[in-house]
């Protein structure tokens, strides 16, 4: 019963939105506790799912699920600690939102239907529209106003981008389920243009969801305004939610013969992206909106690395998993940041070296991590996206990835080092108890411990995925 | 050749032209619900889909686009007393102008494609991507919140009218999952829109404005 993993989350969110907070917080955590279990047992067993036209277990899916398992397991016991700290009402929709997105972002990796792909992935934005507005002031309802309007235009189009595929198919006289892997098979008989027109739409319209510039005004608000934990989601998973569309119907593409042009656009987005990430980065005067520009900048580099192929498809994946794993932790720290100094604005912090010592070397060591810099996984995942450009030709391309990633750093470093360092007047109200930094240590530590050693059945599972978007050494 | 779906289908066309025009948010919540009625009746006049399951299916689509989704931003409207113009950032004249050009540039388009099945009524395809564009125009054009949440409705029964008439191996259960997203997601809309009206005392999207660069 694959089914079971996201049917789980979604009857206790359900649920949740009923129950007192002392019953609430323990629900959380439990069925976070449960999603990693169930996840685990599909890594395992790799069964059948019960409605096959709709579901299927992929290895780019099963990727994600576990990302997904993992940090949402982590970030529940962040989450019982963070409201303890912090003043949120109406926890009962809070934490029943939660549990729904974890419900339909599970959705999202197992669906393997077209259509099914796009109701989870325009579910998950109105599970998390909620979550957003936690803090019920007038800019969180802006930040949610923008993410709700601007995600489900944008989503629309993707809706528009898998009907041009099913004309792709009747124009080609095909005649197969309406599923990504069944599509696969028979790529070679839909009709290119209709084809190219469905995977442009597609590509607008996930990766308005995913991040990629020029359609990415949405996500600093979001994530700035919402509460960290809700913020490390959003960044860690939905962001990879979204790619997951694009990879699978870029997989469409590769199999179609049609890599050349899927993977020009891919690159462009990719390198705006990363550009838009860079001129906002330096001048950026919240931490958090900091933290949500360099999502974009790492959206930007995975899909231009998935455009690039070969060695870059396998850095992107890299990438992408180590992007949620680090990026989850810097969120959930800022949330420490934000509990200690009461501001969002970098000004107001500083010393964090000896005001929250422990909160300190989480943040440092998700900077170094985050920047590309050893012993972490990006750093090998960047490498290769770069090697993977050269080795392809793509010498401008690669040029400017690298010059913007020096610009980014700089500019991140900058900050960073205000933060850590700066003096400060302000009086810190936060004890640092063990719940509020070990996720993220945890995070950080399996992005270190992934970068020296990646077990056999996960290696062989990321070989799986990427070389069906023709990608591999 | 199909007489009746095309005479229906150019008074969709009209009412895109009416929406541009108009300046008061009931007649265009109105017009949202008629195009709601006939997007949803379209596939069964056209005719492939003559079964229980079929007619049911259209029925339920009728009465969640033509009926609830247009209700629900009726009630987000006089729940918090809305009644006001919808604040165009385009002129009215200049609106309906740029209507008629959208109209004339969807049939251009729509001409130099060739869906197999569009020989089933010459408006179709012309009529759908009116209604994508429109919608789109709405979305930029207006300032007021619930226009563009109109807008977005909009663009999603243009993108339905694409969808059913032309891929054939649609399933029910499916589109009945899509629809159930789109009403959950205008629901959504109409309670933000509400907390909107309530913090700002206004729905003008000029006031959304602080979060920036």
């Amino acid at each position: 019963m694959v089914e079971l993993v996201f049917l789980i989350p979604f009857i206790t969110g359900v649920v949740a939105f009923f129950l007192p907070r002392s019953i609430g917080r323990p629900l959380l955590v439990f069925t976070g506790a449960m999603h990693l279990l169930l996840s685990i047992l599909l890594w395992l067993r790799k069964p059948e799912p019960l409605f096959q036209a709709y579901f299927a277990i992929t290895p780019e899916g099963m990727l994600s699920l576990l990302v997904i398992s993992l940090l949402f397991f982590l970030i529940s016991i962040y989450t019982v600690g963070y409201l303890k700290a912090s003043d949120i009402k109406a926890e009962n929709i809070f934490i029943g939102s939660m549990l729904l997105f974890l419900s339909t972002m599970t959705m999202v990796t197992l669906s393997d239907h077209i259509m099914v792909m796009w109701i989870a992935i325009e579910a998950t934005t109105l599970a998390s529209a909620p979550l957003i507005y936690t803090h019920r002031t007038a800019v969180s309802l802006e930040a949610t106003w923008k993410y709700v309007l601007i995600c489900s235009v944008g989503i629309a189009m993707a809706l528009l981008g898998s009907v041009l595929i099913t004309i792709a198919m009747d124009v080609g006289q095909v005649d197969a389920p309406v599923s990504f892997s069944a599509l696969t098979v028979v790529a070679t008989r839909l009709d290119p243009m209709w084809l190219k027109a469905g995977f442009a739409f597609i590509l607008v319209g996930y990766g308005t969801k995913m991040g990629l510039a020029p359609m990415h005004t949405w996500l600093p608000d979001a994530h700035s305004e919402a509460p960290s934990p809700v913020s490390a989601l959003l960044s860690g998973v939905l962001l990879n939610c979204a790619y997951l569309g694009i990879f699978k119907t870029n997989k469409i593409m590769v199999a179609a013969g049609l890599e050349d042009f899927s993977g020009l656009i891919l690159m462009g987005f990719g390198l705006a992206s990363i550009l838009a990430a860079g001129t906002f980065i330096l001048k950026q005067t919240e931490y958090k909106r900091l933290l949500a520009y360099s999502s974009i900048e790492n959206m930007g580099i995975i899909a231009f690395g998935t455009g690039v192929g070969g060695l870059g498809a396998y850095g992107a994946i890299l990438c992408l998993i180590h992007h949620s794993l680090i990026k989850s932790s810097l969120f959930l720290t800022s949330g420490n940041i934000l509990l200690g100094y009461g501001s969002r604005l970098i000004e107001n912090t500083g010393n964090m070296v000896n005001r929250m010592p422990k909160t300190f070397v989480a943040f440092f060591s998700g900077f170094v991590a985050i920047s590309g810099l050893p012993p972490f996984g990006i750093f090998i995942g960047e490498l290769f996206v770069i090697m993977g450009a050269f080795k392809a030709g793509h010498y401008t391309g690669a040029t400017i990835l690298i010059l913007s990633l020096c610009v980014i750093f700089a500019g991140f470093a900058n900050q960073a080092m205000k933060i850590s360092f700066n003096t400060s007047e302000t009086t810190v109200g936060l004890k640092e108890k063990a719940n509020l930094v070990w996720p993220q240590y945890a995070l950080l530590s399996t992005s270190l411990v992934l970068c020296f050693w990646i077990p056999d059945i996960l290696y062989r599972t990321i070989m799986n995925a990427v070389t069906s978007v023709g990608g591999g050494f | 050749m199909n007489i009746p779906v095309d005479m229906i289908l150019s008074l969709v066309l009209l009412s895109v032209l009416f929406s541009f025009g108009s300046s008061r948010l009931p007649g265009l919540i109105k017009v949202l619900a008629f195009q709601g009625v006939i997007v949803s009746i379209v596939p069964l006049v056209i005719g492939h889909d003559l079964t229980t399951g079929g007619v049911l299916f259209t029925l339920i689509t009728l009465i969640i686009r033509g009926i609830v989704i247009p209700l629900c931003i009726y009630l987000a409207i006089k729940k918090v007393a809305i009644r006001r113009e919808v604040e165009p950032i385009v002129g009215y004249h200049a609106s309906l102008l740029a209507g008629l050009g959208l109209i004339v540039a969807a049939v251009v388009v729509s001409h130099r494609f060739e869906v197999p099945s569009s020989s089933a009524s010459v408006l179709l395809l012309p009529t759908a991507i009116a209604l994508l564009m429109a919608g789109m125009f709405l979305l930029m054009a207006r300032r007021n919140a619930i226009a563009m949440v109109l807008g977005y409705i909009m663009m999603e029964n243009g993108i339905y009218l694409v969808g059913t008439t032309f891929s054939v191996r649609a399933l029910h259960i499916v589109e009945f999952g899509i629809l159930l997203d789109v009403l959950a997601g205008v629901m959504i809309m109409a309670v933000i829109l509400q907390n909107i009206k309530q913090t700002f005392d206004d729905v003008d999207t000029a006031l959304l404005r602080t979060l920036k660069e």
